[in-house]
């Protein structure tokens, strides 16, 4: 009952959030310069094609029509046609929602590899030389310009030593699995895949990694002076059960809070690391779209990343109760 | 109102070109001595306006040819200078020493002129900034997606590497009256399904740009404008007539570049959004995979009517930024980087494998002054802002020489391009009098760029405003606006919404004259800033005549 009504609420409330992007973009429209009919016609379009142009894509009513519109078409699950290319949105934003998860994904899984370790050798051994280079290295990586790093890595590993490709995405997740048992030899898919992934996920999960480094550390030198923290070792509990089975435990209840909201800013914050390896996903989607003005497939992309952050906080509270008995009882 | 604006305009026009004629007579007689210093064509200029100025323009005997009427057109632009001529933009290519390949003056990149070089050359790889707008070949008119779509599309007519107008579906054209023209339909042509083209094809397809109810609000109408519609004339003699609403002097070479020709069965029995990401067209190659937005790979297509292509496949696909492009050609996983900007050009010439190959484009670059407004009213500060451009630096520096100097609206090679007219040497002294002379001496102008919309936009409309701050009676500076925001100003129809001086680009793929001045400089021009009965005059006479070239 009680986890009904909590999926019930947070189900409202993500309506509302859709809602609210949905309007957001509408109300931009009225402050953004140019229109879509720029892009579509060309400079020299008699004002007779401008007004056709217009009329084919709706764009001739009057702005609330066009929201009421929109709003009615969405309710029966219809985002609209991309102005440019006249593919329906719902295609062209999933179409390259499968990539921006991907290197969401990726660059977390990078991030929990690496921060935890970090943060719990640099609480563990603090002010030894293990925490002052892992505390130092967070500092960099959290100061460290995304689009900066990207370029770097870029040049080096892939310009000049050659060993990863420069850009762009070679295989998805699920042609590399297809390949299993497809025609293309697995290992050369999967390998081409991992390759094409691995520097952006760096570039995306550095920052995360030295954030999440510093919550783990922090986290647990908080947790290491507690009280239960000295009975447990009292009650003569080797000190790695103490650190691993207690401390680390408790100071995973706001680390998973961080995490899952981190990954809903991975998933629409992606944009930077995409443009900088012409990475064929949202993020790169989201700019054409704004360059373009093609409406359309902005909103259709807001609304999906929308969802995700809706969709993504629901199950960090999920695991939040899990973490921490105590929520529930709350 | 509009009386006194035309008697002002009229008496402005008048002294212009008295002025101008005096002030370059003594440009020449001024510059003679110190102009050894400077470089050939510099020197000729000097010359070339001598001879040409002395004459009154009064006294040149009305032409008798449409080339004529456009070259008049042109020197009368060149001395009322209703713009800054500032440069023609070249196309600059990375490309590796796998390929054997020259661009083409139109920007557009067709595989079929590619040859390997080696054995790793027969599957090329272009990187270009933007992918396409869809795949439907009459539902765009952008270099991006002429690119993807014209691999597998072809229409009638196409162009040479140097624009001038070849057969390809069409095995002839002719007028046969002022209104209507014909084309004969090439034999034995097959579309990538197996399907012959039929001169009903080729009729439907030229309707389906021209005729909404038949197909698409087509943003080529206006490239076909005047065409009415065609019929298949005679489906033994397998020709297809056009209607025209007049004589049209440019039909053919709008016809050579778009109308692409589809095959009628398959538009008809499927949706946009499956045309879209779907090809059937005769060119050399067919459409093997397409990831919308990501990448279109191309198969040679072996029924071609004409010799199969050189390369056996051909992927396009995208990177926005240029560093991106150039990563992917230097790291070998591109044989071709289109637009490469001046910053990165040394990274590809020092880089083993790859070279840099660059070919003046069909894009003009300016600045417009809108002939109604203070300062810009007056032909003698047009004038005097010409003079004070330093445009042989801006080619050199900001540019790195990928540019050449203009000095008129229309490009060398073009359908009425006049040799005669030489680009406005660097004078600020000559500048600063023509500002004294203008009345117009301690005013302030802006120039609006946009950003990033042409290659070094920004960096070359802060030179031009420099210099122009130089002189010591202007005071100039430069303001960036997003393109959208110009276009917004610029296509209302209305001159009041544009900004008294702006930076825009023009290409024409017509490469003819009339393209670039009835739209930029008409007094009914769709983006005009300009109005000059003696211009307008002048453009009415040339389209009553066709081009000789047709």
């Amino acid at each position: 009952m009680g986890y009904g009504r909590f999926l019930l609420k947070r189900g409202v409330q993500g309506v509302g959030v859709v809602w609210g992007v949905v309007t957001v973009v509408f109300v931009l429209r009225f402050i953004t310069p140019g229109s879509p009919i720029d892009t579509v016609a060309p400079l020299d379009a008699s004002q007779e094609t401008r007004q056709r142009i217009a009329e084919e894509l709706g764009l001739d009513q009057p702005l609330y029509v066009q929201y009421l519109d929109y709003l009615a078409e969405l309710l029966q699950g219809n985002m609209g046609y991309s102005y440019i290319s006249s593919i329906p949105a719902s295609v062209q934003v999933f179409q390259k929602l499968p990539a921006t998860l991907e290197l969401a994904v990726a660059a977390s899984l990078v991030a929990v590899a690496l921060s935890i370790p970090l943060g719990v050798i640099s609480a563990t051994r603090r002010h030894e030389p293990a925490d002052y280079a892992a505390t130092s290295f967070s500092l960099l990586g959290i100061s460290t310009p995304n689009f900066w790093l990207g370029i770097m890595l870029v040049l080096v590993f892939a310009v000049e030593l050659n060993v990863f490709p420069t850009s762009g995405r070679a295989y998805g997740f699920g042609q590399t699995l297809a390949a299993i048992t497809g025609p293309e030899p697995f290992f050369t898919v999967a390998t081409a895949w991992l390759a094409s992934l691995f520097l952006p996920a760096i570039t995306l999960g550095t920052y995360f990694t030295a954030l999440i480094t510093r919550l783990v550390r922090s986290g647990m030198l908080d947790e290491l002076s507690q009280g239960y923290v000295r009975a447990t070792r009292a009650k003569g509990l080797p000190e790695t059960l103490v650190r691993y089975k207690h401390v680390l435990r408790n100071t995973l209840v706001p680390v998973v809070t961080v995490l899952g909201l981190q990954l809903g800013t991975l998933i629409g914050g992606a944009v930077i690391t995409e443009a900088v390896f012409a990475w064929p996903g949202l993020g790169t989607e989201i700019i054409r779209a704004i360059n373009a003005r093609d409406w359309p497939i902005l909103q259709g992309s807001l609304i999906v990343i929308g969802c995700g952050f809706v969709l993504l906080n629901i199950a960090v509270d999920a695991l939040y109760a899990y973490l921490d008995p105590r929520v529930v009882a709350e | 109102m509009a009386d006194q604006n035309t008697s002002r305009r009229r008496f402005l026009t008048a002294t212009g070109s008295a002025a101008a004629a005096v002030a370059l007579a003594g440009c020449a007689g001024g510059d003679g001595g110190d102009g050894t210093e400077t470089d050939e064509p510099m020197d000729t200029t000097e010359g070339g306006m001598e001879t040409t100025e002395t004459a009154e323009p009064t006294e040149r005997p009305e032409p008798t040819t449409r080339e004529g009427y456009l070259q008049r057109a042109n020197r009368l632009i060149h001395d009322e200078a209703p713009w800054v001529f500032l440069h023609r933009q070249f196309s600059v290519y990375g490309q590796s020493d796998d390929i054997e390949w020259q661009p083409r003056t139109d920007e557009r990149v067709a595989a079929y002129a590619i040859e390997p070089a080696t054995d790793s050359g027969d599957d090329v790889v272009m990187t270009q900034s933007q992918m396409d707008s869809g795949l439907d070949p009459q539902d765009h008119r952008e270099t991006p997606t002429d690119n993807i779509v014209l691999q597998a599309y072809e229409g009638l007519l196409e162009r040479d590497a140097e624009g001038a107008i070849v057969e390809t579906l069409a095995t002839d054209y002719q007028r046969l009256d002022e209104t209507t023209v014909q084309f004969t339909v090439r034999d034995n042509v097959s579309f990538h399904s197996g399907d012959s083209l039929t001169p009903e094809d080729v009729a439907f397809s030229i309707n389906r740009i021209v005729q909404e109810d038949v197909g698409i609000a087509s943003p080529q109408v206006d490239q076909l404008l005047g065409v009415e519609g065609a019929e298949v004339a005679s489906t033994d003699d397998r020709t297809v007539n056009v209607n025209l609403s007049g004589l049209n002097p440019i039909v053919f070479a709008s016809f050579a570049t778009y109308c692409d020709v589809m095959n009628k069965s398959w538009v008809e029995s499927n949706d946009g959004a499956y045309i879209n990401q779907n090809m059937e067209g005769t060119g050399p190659f067919q459409l093997s995979n397409y990831e919308q937005g990501v990448s279109v790979e191309f198969q040679r297509f072996n029924d071609y009517w004409d010799d199969e292509a050189a390369i056996s496949t051909f992927t396009i696909n995208a990177a926005g930024e240029a560093s991106t492009r150039v990563n992917r050609l230097v790291a070998g996983e591109s044989d071709i980087a289109v637009n490469v900007p001046p910053q990165e050009v040394s990274r590809v010439e020092n880089n083993d494998g790859t070279s840099i190959t660059a070919v003046p484009s069909t894009r003009v670059i300016f600045n417009a002054m809108r002939y109604d407004v203070e300062p810009f009213d007056s032909p003698l500060f047009r004038q005097a802002i010409n003079y004070a451009v330093d445009l042989e630096s801006i080619i050199e520096n900001v540019l790195q020489t990928f540019g050449s100097a203009t000095g008129q609206p229309t490009l060398e090679g073009f359908f009425g391009y006049n040799p005669d007219l030489d680009p406005y040497p660097y004078d600020p002294d000559m500048a600063e009098q023509l500002v004294e002379e203008s009345g117009y001496a301690g005013a302030e102008v802006e120039l609006v760029t946009p950003i990033g919309r042409y290659l070094r936009d920004v960096e070359i409309a802060q030179a031009v405003a420099a210099q122009v701050d130089e002189l010591s009676n202007v005071s100039a500076s430069a303001r960036q606006v997003e393109f959208s925001t110009l276009v917004s100003q610029v296509t209302t129809g209305n001159i009041e919404d544009k900004p008294p001086w702006y930076l825009l680009g023009w290409g024409n793929a017509t490469f003819d004259a009339i393209q670039t001045i009835q739209p930029l400089l008409a007094s009914d021009g769709s983006l005009t800033s300009y109005s000059n009965d003696e211009l307008d005059r002048l453009l009415d006479e040339a389209q009553q005549l066709p081009s000789e070239t047709n």
